[in-house]
């Protein structure tokens, strides 16, 4: 599988790339994007399987990556790792199509219990 | 709209404790120490502001060496391996992580901005009609760090005025 993370701090997507390995799941086809446009971009050039994307980015958040692959009819799975959740904005995500919600700090253990449904 | 500050001094506390065990100190051998001496030095600061239904800033501060050490633990390298990037980047995400835990605990309506770096100290910052209404201070590895939250005035003016 192809997992596109989306982040614009690149020691967050290091965090996170470490994390799944830390929770078995290394040896996916693990992609960087570094603000959601372009998240946006490389989810449509790269066609991931899974989008594990932070919230508050620039040039576009990704709230609105989301809901403009839902626009532009794409379907990918799509989850937030995030250090905001408030129940509103938990709200908004589910209501795009987010599958999941993961806040920072994060474990390994939260991971696998989010991933494992979803990666197998 | 105005709001009370529903974050405490505590809840600064948890936060921090959630990021010493996620990211800093996952084996449990080096915590952070409360000195709770809110005028100790700092060389490098990283910010959010937080605008809407609370309005102000979060404050993480903190010395080079300290900055370092969070920075290689992140990485999983060696503090002489670290980059400024790198510890721009670690400063900017701890601001980040905290400010955003901190936008969950208050109403709706809260906006978060994307974090502000700068490699000096605490001290040089100037945040206008502001106060700093509280905070947790101390130390990780004898170095000094502090996290601290600072109200706009114009806000808790209103608060006071009712």
């Amino acid at each position: 599988m192809k997992i596109l993370i989306a982040d614009d701090s690149r020691v967050m997507r290091q965090i996170v790339v470490r994390t799944l390995r830390q929770a078995g799941f290394g040896d996916h086809d693990l992609i960087e994007a570094a603000n959601g446009r372009e998240a946006f971009d490389m989810t449509k050039a790269e066609n991931p399987d899974l989008v594990l994307s932070d919230w508050n980015m620039p040039e576009m958040t990704g709230i609105e990556v989301l809901r403009q692959l839902r626009a532009a009819g794409n379907a990918v799975k799509f989850g937030f790792v995030t250090s905001e959740s408030t129940p509103e904005m938990k709200d908004q995500a589910e209501a795009a199509g987010a599958l999941f919600f993961i806040v920072k700090p994060f474990s390994a253990e939260r991971f696998d219990e989010v991933f494992a449904p979803i990666l197998g | 709209m105005s709001v009370e500050v529903e974050v405490n001094e505590d809840d600064l506390a948890e936060m921090v404790d959630q990021v010493w065990e996620s990211y800093l100190d996952p084996e449990g051998i080096n915590p952070f120490i409360p000195t709770y001496d809110e005028n100790q030095p700092s060389e490098v600061h990283s910010s959010v502001s937080i605008s809407g239904s609370w309005t102000g800033h979060l404050v993480y501060a903190c010395s080079t060496l300290a900055a370092r050490r969070a920075a290689a633990a992140f990485l999983a390298m060696e503090p002489d391996e670290v980059s400024e990037d790198d510890l721009s980047d670690v400063l900017g995400e701890l601001a980040n992580i905290v400010g955003g835990n901190v936008k969950a605990m208050l109403p709706p309506g809260a906006l978060l901005s994307l974090p502000q770096v700068a490699l000096a100290p605490e001290s040089t910052a100037r945040y206008p009609n502001t106060e700093r209404i509280g905070g947790v201070y101390g130390v990780w590895e004898g170095e000094p760090v502090s996290i601290s939250m600072w109200q706009s005035r114009a806000v808790k003016n209103e608060e006071e005025s009712k």
